[in-house]
């Protein structure tokens, strides 16, 4: 398939809400670490991480665009990324935690990686050309983000008591909520059945959840616990979301056409 | 980020290791020789070179880096070994013209005069004027 036009109605339905879970998962972590800019723990780590951010919001915004051409009710990337109320917005609950300590950040961006990285192979054979061929870009980079969040992670797990301690108390505040990213969406039987998705969300998560048991084996950190709640994964939205939607959408609030 | 060594930071000050000054090289294209580019601070090799990565690399502008731990440079700055006070004139290459027979020993060996590359600074009168490699 290279069109959307070519798509089931169902099928449609069902890719729209892959991509606007996927697109609001990398917008809302590009907007959370971009909240280090200026103050992160040294001068090229506040690059490194702001450039990161940048990227993610590039790949939103690519994952808009094509969310755009599927959806085709009128509105642009634009219109989808800063048009909705908070409650419109279907990222993880991961992804709700407000900014926190650097050992947060850390712990945030490992867990979400490492799931979207699952998630990402998982779409990298997609029956969907579009998809596919984004999929393929975004993996590139989305490498990249993984070893540089991985040396972190490592590095609190094994830099001395304090490091340790707030590594461990940032796994405790996010880990409930770190399988959100790979909950699975209403919808995707429909994913499976057009072959958009190479396997569904549970065996995903299974996939996700032994290659971190391995990790954290390793650094002797304990295992990370069942997700809280996963009826309201990407439905119900913290006030730390509701203050960072405040800020994301001001410019577009004061001016609608203003252009970046 | 900076060319003058920073003083490092204490170990475990806020859980940090202590910093050092890796220096970075950059390839700007296939082919190119490697280039100082600046350097970076980083507690490792692992992060020095993500960090690398960040300041020379992140929009296209390197084919390649390398990434040395400052430390590990062998530095040769003594002017009695690199800035003679005799008249050393005569080491330059600059009075001994090859031209011509470089000219008779490609015709020996049937090469044609390599084209310059293009991209390069090749002008009108090039053939006319000798250049550092027909020396």
């Amino acid at each position: 398939m290279t069109a959307a036009a070519d798509l089931l109605p169902a099928t449609r339905n069902a890719l729209s809400l892959l991509l606007l879970s996927m697109a609001d998962d990398e917008f809302v972590i590009g907007f959370s670490d971009s909240e280090w800019t200026g103050i992160a723990p040294l001068l090229e780590e506040d690059v490194a991480m702001s450039s990161i951010a940048q990227d993610e919001i590039g790949h939103a915004r690519a994952l808009y665009e094509l969310l755009a051409d599927v959806v085709a009710d009128g509105r642009d990337a634009d219109a989808w990324a800063y048009d909705r109320p908070p409650d419109g917005y279907y990222h993880a609950r991961l992804l709700d935690h407000p900014r926190g300590d650097w050992a947060d950040t850390i712990v945030r961006r490992y867990l979400y990686d490492t799931a979207d990285a699952v998630r990402l192979d998982a779409l990298a054979g997609s029956s969907f050309a579009p998809l596919r061929d984004l999929v393929g870009k975004l993996r590139r980079e989305e490498r990249y983000h993984l070893m540089h969040v991985e040396a972190w992670f490592e590095r609190l797990a094994r830099g001395g008591a304090e490091p340790r301690r707030r590594l461990l108390d940032a796994l405790q505040r996010l880990g409930p909520d770190a399988g959100t990213v790979l909950t699975p969406l209403p919808t995707e039987l429909a994913l499976d059945m057009a072959g958009i998705l190479a396997a569904p969300f549970p065996e995903l998560e299974a996939r996700w959840r032994a290659s971190l048991a391995a990790a954290f084996g390793h650094l002797d950190l304990p295992p990370l616990p069942p997700t809280r709640d996963p009826g309201t994964a990407r439905t119900t939205h913290s006030d730390a979301f509701r203050r960072l939607h405040e800020e994301f959408t001001l410019v577009r609030r004061i001016d609608p056409e203003a252009t970046w | 980020m900076t060319d003058s060594p920073l003083p490092d930071r204490p170990a475990d000050v806020d859980g940090l290791p202590a910093l050092e000054a890796w220096e970075v090289f950059r390839r700007e294209k296939e082919g190119d020789p490697m280039r100082h580019g600046g350097s970076v601070m980083a507690p490792d090799a692992v992060l020095a070179v993500h960090y690398a990565r960040e300041l020379f690399g992140r929009r296209g502008e390197s084919a390649a880096l390398w990434v040395v731990r400052r430390a590990d440079i062998h530095e040769l700055d003594d002017p009695d070994l690199l800035d003679p006070p005799l008249d050393r004139s005569f080491k330059k290459p600059g009075g001994y013209v090859m031209r011509d027979k470089l000219a008779a020993a490609r015709e020996r060996s049937g090469q044609a005069k390599p084209r310059p590359k293009t991209g390069g600074r090749p002008k009108a009168d090039d053939a006319r004027r000798p250049k550092a490699d027909d020396r």
